[in-house]
């Protein structure tokens, strides 16, 4: 028998705390559809999703009806493009892009990630072609997400990919101007990519994955604040108010339950499909709907608002908390897994964004102790591309020195300028233009070459 | 040995369940299986008992009955054969919870019970919370068996459609879910 409080619980986090699973996503390894001819690569790819991916949706939607868990999102993720197409130019790379885009909507998901390339130590054939075909790429397709790792801990930053994906940046905008850069919101740098993020617009399927396997990235930021907010109630009801030790133990708890749900869904979904389950992604990702947002959660903390001083240590305990609850609720942790902060995708910290409490030099402090990185800025759409290089750089090393995944999202919105607003839709939401730091990087940017991999002791 | 069920009603206070165990063990009754609960200030147990074949039904009913109006309790006693094997046990069946949530009133757990009747689920247990979300609010918690050659989703939708009418928010989510969010369990 159930406990009112169980039954209770679970209906509130369903019904008014945005409880949900936010993505299912079904890695596809491509390797065994390579070929010298690109129409034959293609048949291969578009047989091969649409054999394991037909029916996707549909079961990830009957086993959504059966927990009252709504799957949110239903993609897929493919081997690094660059890799596995690495015979082809940018032309055909182009086309393989295109292929990928009809495959997902065949498949009815809404993203397909791996048009990727791993660059962190130098650029293969396929690489250069993929990256040189990123703007005309992504402003021929809708769902096709993209993702450059630039860097990692144990080869360092590849500096003349950073200066080529600030250009690269700037490019993709220029090519979706008629849609505010939109072309920008599919692509991403990283630091230390990790091989199995079910989320986009960073996921792909590493080559030390399964040749199939099923990810879910889990949810609920509107779950961990009302769950502080009760807590901090009860507490001052009881004549017993709660310090943040306890507050890291409501967060922990709570996301021991979010991650539970994604486990056992994720779990179902493999089962059913005959796929194995590959990792639960405790990420904490927001959504610009009231009351689903990470941005929220610094004021159940006491901050008045996302970006005031404190930001950062309730960041770094919250970032630490979801991990511990998540990890005791699932062996099998993977992807990004920490607190999501997506600018235009939080309604809380887009407004802190607005109203200049958060700039660009705090969310970059932010990122040292979160995942993942500068997500979803509009800037300027007259940046230079060694601005944007030098942003990327600077949060690759962030990554880079502290042995995690960062990456950056960049949107310079063409035409626009520093106050402006800009908006995706959707999921992706809005966002008020923030400015740049100022300061010319193009002579740093122009040095090229690689930043060496950090020393990995004399820790201090 | 013949098994029985024996069904206790009554105003509920201190010391029952002493005297209809005492009763029940002065009679050489084994105790095989036990349910108790209380709703407001009424009492309702049933036992599921060994009892010996010496002993009749009546003679058992007229001693628990004497021993609960000497201790002064107000219980009414009712003994029958027990049936073999739960409804559930003889169906491959999957556990659902569903839940109505709203103003409440006449008719609606008769409405709800009346789908769960027409698709052969059985009610295993129902609870109401009432005030929950507010003054004349209801809560009722069905947890319910469905056998598995029902349809869920058809199911499902009929549930819904029933509660539209009465303005109540319905949701119907498999066992699984609660246990996996609240509880720790081994493997």
């Amino acid at each position: 028998m159930l406990s009112e409080r169980e039954v209770i619980s679970t209906l509130d986090m369903v019904r008014n705390e945005h409880l949900d699973v936010r993505t299912v996503t079904l890695g596809i390894s491509l390797f065994d559809c390579v070929s010298h001819d690109v129409e034959l690569f293609i048949g291969n790819v578009r047989a091969k999703i649409n054999h394991y991916a037909s029916n996707l949706v549909t079961t990830c939607n009957e086993i959504g009806e059966k927990y009252g868990i709504p799957v949110v999102n239903k993609r897929i993720s493919v081997s690094p493009i660059a890799a596995v197409a690495a015979p082809f130019g940018p032309k055909d790379m182009v086309r393989i892009c295109q292929a990928l885009d009809e495959a997902a909507v065949e498949a009815k998901v809404d993203f397909i990630g791996g048009y990727s390339a791993l660059v962190e130590k130098g650029f293969a054939r396929g690489d250069t072609a993929l990256i040189e075909s990123i703007p005309e790429a992504l402003a021929s397709t809708q769902r096709v997400c993209s993702s450059i790792n630039v860097a990692s801990s144990k080869a360092g930053i590849n500096m003349d990919a950073v200066a080529l994906m600030g250009r690269q940046i700037l490019a993709t905008a220029a090519a979706t101007a008629d849609k505010g850069g939109f072309g920008c919101t599919k692509l991403v740098v990283f630091a230390n990519i990790p091989q199995d993020v079910p989320f986009m617009a960073g996921a792909y399927l590493g080559i030390g994955e399964p040749d199939v396997v099923i990810n879910v990235g889990v949810s609920g930021p509107g779950v961990v604040k009302k769950a502080i907010d009760r807590a901090l109630e009860k507490g001052r009801q009881i004549g017993r108010p709660l310090n943040l030790l306890d507050v890291a133990e409501v967060i922990k708890k709570t996301a021991y339950k979010v991650t539970r749900v994604g486990e056992m869904i994720g779990n179902e979904v493999a089962a059913r499909l005959g796929i194995p389950f590959g990792v639960a992604d405790l990420s904490l990702a927001p959504t610009p709907a009231v009351g689903d947002s990470v941005g929220e959660i610094f004021q159940s903390c006491g901050l008045s608002v996302m970006g005031a001083p404190g930001s950062t240590a309730v960041l770094a305990m919250l970032n630490d908390a979801v991990k511990k609850g998540g990890s005791f609720a699932s062996s099998s942790v993977g992807g990004l897994s920490g607190a999501f902060i997506p600018v235009s995708e939080d309604s809380s910290i887009e407004a802190a964004a607005t109203s200049g409490f958060l700039s660009m030099e705090k969310l970059e402090a932010l990122t040292s102790v979160c995942s993942v990185g500068l997500d979803m800025i509009a800037i300027p759409g007259d940046t230079p591309a060694a601005a944007i290089s030098g942003i990327i750089a600077d949060e690759m090393a962030i990554g880079m020195i502290n042995h995690k995944t960062t990456a950056v999202r960049l949107i310079p919105v063409p035409g626009k300028g520093v106050g402006e607003k800009v908006s995706f839709g959707g999921l992706l939401g809005e966002a008020t233009i923030i400015p740049v730091p100022r300061g010319d990087s193009s002579a740093f940017i122009g040095l090229g070459g690689r930043i060496p991999a950090p020393i990995h002791s004399l820790k201090n | 040995m013949q098994k029985l069920s024996i069904s206790f009603l009554g105003k509920d206070g201190p010391g029952i369940v002493a005297t209809v165990s005492q009763g029940l063990s002065d009679n050489k009754c084994n105790i095989l299986q036990v349910t108790q609960t209380i709703l407001g200030a009424e009492f309702a147990a049933i036992f599921i008992v060994d009892v010996p074949d010496d002993i009749t039904k009546d003679f058992l009913q007229q001693r628990l009955e004497d021993s609960l109006r000497s201790e002064g309790h107000d219980i009414s006693v009712l003994i029958r054969q027990a049936s073999e094997g739960a409804w559930s046990s003889k169906r491959p069946c999957q556990p659902y919870v569903v839940t109505t949530d709203g103003q409440d009133g006449p008719g609606l757990i008769s409405t709800m019970a009346r789908v769960f009747a027409r698709h052969n689920v059985n009610i295993e247990n129902l609870k109401a919370v009432l005030g929950h979300g507010g003054e004349n609010h209801a809560l009722f918690v069905f947890e319910v068996e469905v056998p598995e050659d029902q349809d869920i989703g058809r199911l499902n939708r009929e549930i819904h459609s029933a509660a539209r009418p009465l303005n109540l928010s319905v949701s119907m989510q498999h066992r699984d879910i609660f246990e996996a969010m609240h509880r720790i369990t081994d493997f």
